[in-house]
């Protein structure tokens, strides 16, 4: 999952930033819990869990990271 | 790899004394929590701890060396030998919880809950488990509790070779740091809390099963995420809370393939239940006696997979 992230291109990664919870620690459980995330693996952006059980296709996630930060910059 | 300003935990056992283990810590050379456990005069023994703590490693041992009481050896001597021994790396570091392993494969095993320091359901239990075939009897915690009769109890559990995993009441009492609403222990039963395992583990049908109180191990000094059976303690205890969060199956389903067992018993919360979730057993000990029937597990290989059976009996003889 974390790969899929890293591997979007660089005018995306310059508007996110990105933390990975390792779901065998207990700070990844505690992550998760907060979340309400229910499978794995799972994808929060701005504190809101977005993608379950899936990992978006860079296409889509870089668009919806796109939409989020216009978004925010717009209000 | 640990940095040197981790603190190590080491377990001795000792030759030639009376107190069958010592427990220290280390910590960029200085010496923690020495305690004499099992045996010897435990006045002398508190004493010794509180001087020899937070000291200098090198103070340490000049103090400790060349001291003799009996077969050639002391106390004082085998500390210097087993922290010699931990700076030598010919003992390893313990895990952060003792963990146990029954040697023998196992067929038809039982499994006892809360006890509550109770002999008499101990007692009614073991009359009930003999007729079932069993092969071994594990007690997963609390041995101690409001009932006034550990004594009795630590007897029992001795003389028919059972199988005794630590509960949190056990461990704080183990420590010196159970709440006044229970009574006291003396030093002796407190040696013997603090030398049972935190955790079983055992084989049964070709799986590895482990056996636990609950949480309480992650707050144990030096609990890892990354130790052996973490995962699989991080998962019932946080994930799942005890496998009543229902909605994270799917994540718990996830992580099982990362298991080193696929049987998993813990007692924390007293609620009977089971499930088979990602190809893993996870089973809930409820307490041995509900006021009115003396309860327990039979956990017995099945012809495909394992077969879990709990057993109520009530008209036992009356227990207070």
């Amino acid at each position: 999952m974390a790969k899929s992230v890293r591997a979007l291109p660089d005018d995306i990664q310059k508007l996110i930033e990105v933390n990975e919870w390792d779901m065998r620690t207990r700070e990844g459980i505690k992550r998760f819990r907060e979340l309400r995330a229910k499978s794995l693996p799972s994808v929060a952006l701005d504190e809101e869990l977005v993608y379950e059980s899936l990992i978006p296709g860079q296409e889509e996630l870089s668009d919806e990271i796109i939409r989020r930060h216009r978004k925010k910059n717009d209000s | 790899m640990h940095s040197i300003c981790e603190t190590q935990r080491y377990i001795y056992q000792t030759e030639g004394v009376c107190p069958p283990e010592i427990h220290f810590c280390i910590q960029a050379n200085i010496l923690r929590d020495v305690r004499f456990v099992g045996g010897g005069c435990p006045g002398n023994a508190q004493l010794v701890s509180r001087l020899l703590n937070e000291r200098p490693i090198t103070e340490v041992l000049e103090l400790l060396n060349g001291i003799t009481c009996r077969n050639d050896t002391s106390c004082p001597q085998q500390l210097a030998e087993a922290i010699e021994a931990a700076q030598g790396g010919r003992i390893e570091p313990a895990y952060s919880f003792k963990v146990y392993t029954d040697p023998l494969p196992r067929n038809r095993m039982a499994l006892i809950g809360n006890l509550d320091g109770n002999s008499d359901i101990l007692a009614a239990l073991l009359r009930d488990i003999r007729q079932e075939g069993v092969e071994t009897v594990v007690c997963l915690g609390n041995l101690t509790g409001a009932s006034c009769d550990d004594n009795k109890l630590f007897q029992v559990i001795k003389k028919e070779g059972l199988l005794a995993v630590q509960g949190e009441l056990d461990w704080r009492y183990a420590q010196g740091t159970e709440s006044t609403a229970f009574a006291p222990l003396e030093q002796t039963q407190r040696d013997r809390l603090v030398r049972l395992p935190q955790l079983i583990t055992f084989r049964i049908a070709d799986k590895t099963g482990i056996g636990f109180y609950g949480a309480y191990l992650q707050d144990l000094p030096g609990f890892s995420d990354f130790e052996p059976f973490a995962l699989e303690i991080n998962m019932v205890t946080g994930l799942t809370q005890f496998l009543q969060d229902e909605s994270v199956f799917p994540a718990l389903e996830s992580m099982t393939a990362q298991f080193e067992a696929q049987v998993i018993v813990f007692s924390q919360i007293q609620k009977w239940g089971t499930w088979h979730i990602g190809g893993v057993d996870f089973i809930s000990l409820g307490p041995a006696f509900d006021g009115n029937r003396i309860m327990w597990g039979l956990l017995a290989e099945g012809a495909e997979k394992i077969d879990f059976k709990i057993i109520k009996k009530s008209n036992v003889r009356r227990i207070v």
